[in-house]
């Protein structure tokens, strides 16, 4: 058994090395790693908005760095009309008058706050911090975690999917049918190659996007929740290229997964938004799951019941698709 | 061999599709199984080689009730050709060879250069993917694929199908080889020259029953008419004339100057088949 395993696994990686995916997963976590240290973290690190200052007699002495001074209001209007996001603050009168090119109901107050603030930003109580992690470990790690969570639920899902569908299309499936082998092998070699694949994609993403010390020392944990994701979207992979006729519907139900599985979950973890019935969304625990391993909270021992139950659920779904197909074939 | 016995089995509750087969294959036998397309010969082969199950009726292979069979056991034994060439098209012929020769027992493979050579495969395309070669290529792999294990019962689904005429001729030896070593050989085919020339008996199924069962030959005697057709010239013309076979033992019944050619009138095997089934082999 465990030689029949061997080839399948040999011949599956074979298979993704001549289908260019291992490539591909390169090309993505140098995406990702460029876009995370040059791009996203940079942007982060930036101030929220520019503050314009006109105080042509000088008397905002203890001003922040971050206000830019202007030479005259046409000045100021022209910046505030380049930059509709922009603050300006009027000294001109003595009191100092708030200026916005553009209102928005919600964020005037913030905006207005912000750059007064910067008029004096050594007065004033600094709020208490709780948790041990700087604002860009956090961005860092909300960013790798969102990241690898799309790389496993996207790209590694495509991926299985479109190597059963080559094979369906070259027919070898039914060839498999007749050999004398455990039909399930023909299964968990799959499950085998493309866990091993996102775990290897992990490791890196991890190390080099949170960084080695922190990295390490959360990596544990993420492979851990890189294992559950990973062999959930694979076994949904494999049950959707079983069922369905083409990829083209493959790809229809890609982007139903997309829209109406992936959509809410990253609303609801990472903006505002909450939904009533989030709750009962099986990928919102498992995102969760991914998010509670990289800021290291603990995650409840129902979670891995859980998702062991859905795996085992998913796998005996898959096989039962995999003999009806090995049946129709030929 | 194979001894099957009211095979029955449907797809659904009112798709049955085979109402009950009964028939036997001798050890070394080569079994032509003809029908047309939807008479229920691809689902009999699936039974047969494990791959459907669920059937009614009792299906034996080496002895032992498929049913009871140990999966791997079974398909240690059996090489099955399927209709079309089933291969990795990324990989090369000896890659698939080497692939699917790896499941099987080291000592029961065959040698793969020996088995292409044999089939006359195309040394230059040894190396080269699948998706590069023609399909009369691809069907060599195939047949390779199947023998590869050594297998002693042998099903071949339309063997010889996208081949050209020498190609043929090579498979009906390479099958005639395999038989001699001992090996049983299952055909389905809508060819009616290989299955004439194949096969020791064949069977006509249509609508999920065996309408038919005897040697190629039997069957056409059985419905012969026993007539000659004669073409000859007489006195500067050339004629033709239809005469009972029998009348021949006399000699040539009738004035002629020269015989020019004396054909039976036996029927084709697609013939018979048409008289059994009012269907043609389509």
């Amino acid at each position: 058994m465990g030689k029949d395993f061997c080839v399948l696994f040999k011949k599956d990686c074979r298979m993704l090395v001549s289908g260019k995916f291992f490539l591909m997963a390169v090309g993505f976590l140098a995406l990702y790693t460029v876009y995370v240290n040059l791009g996203y973290i940079r942007f982060m690190q930036m101030p929220p908005y520019n503050v314009y200052l006109y105080d042509p007699a000088g008397t905002q002495t203890e001003k922040s760095s971050l206000v830019q001074v202007v030479p005259s209001m046409e000045a100021m209007d022209a910046a505030l009309f380049s930059d509709a996001n922009g603050v300006g603050l009027d000294a001109s009168a003595g009191d100092v008058r708030v200026v916005l090119y553009k209102g928005a109901e919600h964020v005037d107050c913030h905006r207005a706050d912000y750059a007064l603030s910067l008029l004096r930003p050594f007065t004033g109580s600094a709020p208490e911090i709780i948790g041990t992690n700087t604002p860009e470990q956090k961005a860092r790690k909300e960013i790798t975690c969102e990241l690898l969570f799309f790389e496993l639920a996207a790209v590694g899902f495509l991926g299985i999917a479109a190597v059963l569908f080559k094979e369906k299309g070259m027919g070898v499936i039914c060839v498999h049918a007749i050999l004398p082998l455990r039909k399930e092998l023909f299964l968990l070699s799959k499950l085998a190659v493309f866990l091993l694949s996102d775990l290897a994609f992990a490791v890196p993403l991890t190390l080099l996007n949170v960084g080695v010390t922190d990295g390490a020392a959360i990596l544990p944990a993420v492979l851990l929740q890189t294992t559950i994701l990973s062999l959930i979207m694979a076994l949904v992979g494999l049950l959707c290229a079983l069922l369905l006729k083409d990829f083209r519907q493959f790809t229809l139900a890609y982007l139903m997964i997309a829209i109406f599985a992936a959509t809410p979950v990253f609303l609801s973890a990472n903006t505002s938004i909450k939904f009533d019935w989030i709750g009962y969304h099986p990928f919102y625990h498992v995102y969760m799951g991914l998010k509670n391993a990289y800021f290291g909270t603990d995650i409840s021992p129902a979670y891995y019941a859980g998702a062991v139950g859905i795996i085992v659920l998913l796998f005996l779904m898959v096989r039962l698709a995999f003999q009806r197909e090995i049946g129709k074939e030929g | 061999m194979i001894e099957v016995k009211n095979l029955t089995f449907s797809y659904g509750k009112d798709k049955q599709a085979l109402h009950g087969l009964d028939f036997t294959v001798e050890d070394g036998e080569i079994f032509g199984f003809l029908g047309p397309n939807g008479s229920g010969k691809s689902t009999t082969q699936k039974i047969l080689t494990g791959i459907l199950r669920g059937h009614g009726g009792k299906v034996s292979l080496f002895g032992q009730d498929i049913s009871a069979a140990h999966g791997q056991e079974l398909f240690q034994k059996i090489g099955v050709l399927f209709e079309f060439p089933y291969l990795y098209a990324n990989l090369s012929a000896v890659d698939n060879l080497n692939y699917f020769a790896s499941f099987y027992p080291r000592e029961q493979r065959r040698n793969v250069g020996e088995l292409l050579d044999a089939l006359e495969f195309k040394p230059d395309f040894l190396k080269k993917p699948v998706s590069s070669y023609s399909k009369g290529m691809r069907q060599r792999v195939s047949m390779a694929r199947a023998l590869v294990s050594n297998p002693r019962l042998l099903f071949l689904d339309e063997p010889t199908s996208g081949l050209d005429p020498s190609g043929a001729v090579l498979f009906r030896t390479i099958i005639e080889q395999e038989r001699k070593k001992g090996t049983t050989v299952f055909v389905t085919t809508h060819n009616m020259v290989d299955a004439d020339l194949l096969c020791d008996r064949v069977a006509f199924i249509s609508n999920g029953n065996l309408v038919a069962l005897d040697t190629p030959k039997r069957l056409k005697e059985k419905n012969s008419n026993h007539r000659v057709v004669i073409d000859y010239l007489y006195q500067g013309q050339r004629e033709t004339k239809t005469i009972e076979a029998p009348e021949l033992e006399a000699g040539i019944p009738f004035a002629h100057d020269e015989i020019i050619s004396i054909h039976s009138k036996e029927p084709t095997l697609e013939d018979m088949f048409i008289q059994y089934t009012g269907r043609g082999l389509s």
